[in-house]
């Protein structure tokens, strides 16, 4: 799907590029936040869909993001903010990465949340004794339009990204990786290298969306741009549409968007529960999320009979 | 006189208090063919990971081809001609089985002379293994004996020079045994690789290789030529009742 994949991308890119000066606010404001977590499920699932490796850091990533703005809005122009953002966020995953992509399974995924809670503990306290301060006001703000296409844009980057990743040599280590680690090993990959670059590449998205799109709120402080529910969102929304393919979690990224915005504002505590349990037919019964049910059935053709063990 | 490829020079492994190795040496030439065999707990396996990076020796050095791996990233083993395979296959299931071979040529094989055609690409090394037509098929979906197959495959598209086989032919007939015997000496005759073969099944390893070491309790008590090991006093008092003792 190269070439069709590449003009897809570019259809739909064009098409949502025309959003803000055809969408009401309302209508505009959904789309960037569909295509937020577009960006985010794509991001994350370009490492931890590949490799299995869960991580729960992407709100730490994210709010390290917005804290490159909020320090840097005001005085460096757009551009070297939000991409600031994102290699500020890179940088960290690389550091952590290095130190902790050695664990696996449930031990990864709680440390990569604790991260979260680190980080903003480490900026709360920064901005106390710096700056004698726990939020920021933001005053000097880009247009609306302006946030939009920059969200579109990081968005597009990304999807373009998991294409070229998932077709290269890069993505083939991943997906080793996520096959046999010890294997992929034996058969000459570097895995420590491998796992940090796509650790850090995935951040690198997730750091540039929370430079991107803090500007909306004029007001921040740690907690709400280190808000665990933008972590926990995009692992639902990346595991929900299948974390192993592409089109999953882009479709799931929609889809939840949009049930955020009219459940969640209207009905909170039910949309909460609603997604727990959710979470959990998720995990029981279509474990390769529902992407899974589109598969083509090609082991039904096989000449020889499936063997377990 | 053939070149020394690898030499491992008093390989030790301790896991807490228990020493696993305990000071092993090992020679391997060019196209050797070189069996390890020993009882159960004897180290083999232990021995084998040390000899592909897996583990880390506690002591000992380990040199292929005068160069210094000791301690070094598994991943550099391949690279340095050193291929292997695991007791029970691990191929990665979902991917066809070309793909699995691919992967192989793709991170070590393709940065190294290839000294065979068969060797070119993922195609050639599934028809020398009899692959052919189940190329396009997923590996998990492979039968345990092809999976085996397949899982050599993948050690060779890392073009190496020196094979290392851990237990290819466990759980298999006996008439699967001698087609795996038959394999690895065209392994070794058309392909020009040399092999280490651990083997429980003693009797068909000792029928093809032409040097074997004996471990029991971590330590090597004989290497030699079959016949000639096959009669060790030390080696029968291990093996005391075994078909082994007698060739």
């Amino acid at each position: 799907m190269s070439g069709r994949g590449a003009v897809a991308l570019a259809g739909g890119a064009a098409a949502l590029a025309a959003a803000p000066w055809v969408l009401s606010d309302f209508l505009l404001s959904l789309t960037l936040s569909c295509l937020m977590y577009a960006a985010l499920a794509v991001s994350w699932a370009l490492f931890s869909g590949a490799t299995h490796y869960l991580s729960l850091a992407t709100a730490a990533f994210f709010g390290l993001g917005a804290y490159v703005t909020a320090w840097g809005v005001a005085v460096l122009p757009w551009p070297v903010v939000v991409i600031g953002g994102g290699v500020v966020a890179s940088a960290f995953a690389a550091l952590v990465g290095g130190a902790v992509l050695h664990l696996r399974g449930a031990y990864f995924a709680v440390l990569t949340f604790g991260l979260g809670e680190l980080v903003r503990h480490a900026i709360t306290y920064f901005e106390k004794s710096m700056f004698r301060t726990v939020g920021r006001v933001l005053t000097v703000t880009p247009t609306t339009t302006t946030v939009y296409l920059t969200v579109l844009a990081l968005a597009v980057a990304a999807v373009a990204t998991a294409i070229v990743v998932r077709r290269n040599r890069f993505g083939l280590a991943l997906a080793g990786i996520g096959a046999d680690e010890e294997r992929a090993q034996t058969l000459g990959v570097a895995t420590r290298a491998v796992k940090v670059g796509g650790f850090a590449l995935s951040a690198f998205f997730a750091g540039a969306m929370g430079a991107a799109v803090t500007v909306r709120w004029t007001y921040i402080d740690p907690p709400a741009v280190f808000n665990p529910f933008i972590g926990f969102q995009t692992v639902l929304i990346a595991m929900t549409g299948g974390a192993s393919t592409l089109v999953g979690p882009l479709a799931s990224a929609v889809v939840f968007s949009l049930l955020t915005e009219f459940l969640r504002l209207r009905f909170p505590y039910a949309y909460l529960l609603l997604l727990g349990v959710l979470l959990i037919a998720l995990v029981l019964y279509l474990p390769r999320g529902i992407a899974s049910l589109f598969d083509r059935p090609a082991r039904a053709t096989t000449p020889e009979t499936p063997v377990r063990g | 006189m053939a070149d020394l490829l690898l030499a491992a020079r008093g390989i030790c492994v301790r896991f807490g208090g228990l020493i696993a190795v305990d000071a092993v040496d090992l020679d391997v030439n060019e196209g050797e063919l070189v069996g390890i065999i020993g009882p159960n707990g004897a180290g083999k396996t232990t021995f084998f990971h040390t000899l592909s990076g897996v583990v880390r020796p506690s002591a000992g050095r380990l040199l292929v081809r005068g160069r210094d791996l000791t301690g070094r990233a598994p991943h550099l083993f391949p690279r340095a001609g050193i291929a292997r395979t695991f007791q029970t296959p691990r191929v990665f299931r979902e991917m066809s089985a070309e793909a699995n071979v691919r992967f192989g040529l793709e991170f070590a094989g393709r940065g190294r002379r290839r000294a065979h055609d068969a060797f070119a690409d993922a195609r050639g090394i599934l028809a020398f293994l009899g692959l052919a037509d189940v190329a396009a098929v997923p590996a998990g979906a492979l039968t345990p004996v092809r999976q085996r197959l397949l899982e050599i495959g993948m050690a060779l598209a890392a073009r190496p020079e020196l094979l290392l086989l851990d237990e290819v032919a466990a759980g298999l007939t006996e008439r699967e045994v001698e087609a795996t015997a038959t394999l690895i000496r065209r392994l070794r005759d058309e392909l020009g690789l040399a092999v280490v073969w651990i083997e429980h099944a003693v009797r068909a390893l000792l029928g093809t290789v032409e040097r074997v070491a004996v471990l029991h309790q971590g330590r090597k008590i004989a290497d030699g030529a079959p016949e000639a090991v096959a009669r060790d006093p030390a080696v029968v008092e291990v093996y005391l009742g075994a078909d082994a003792t007698r060739p």
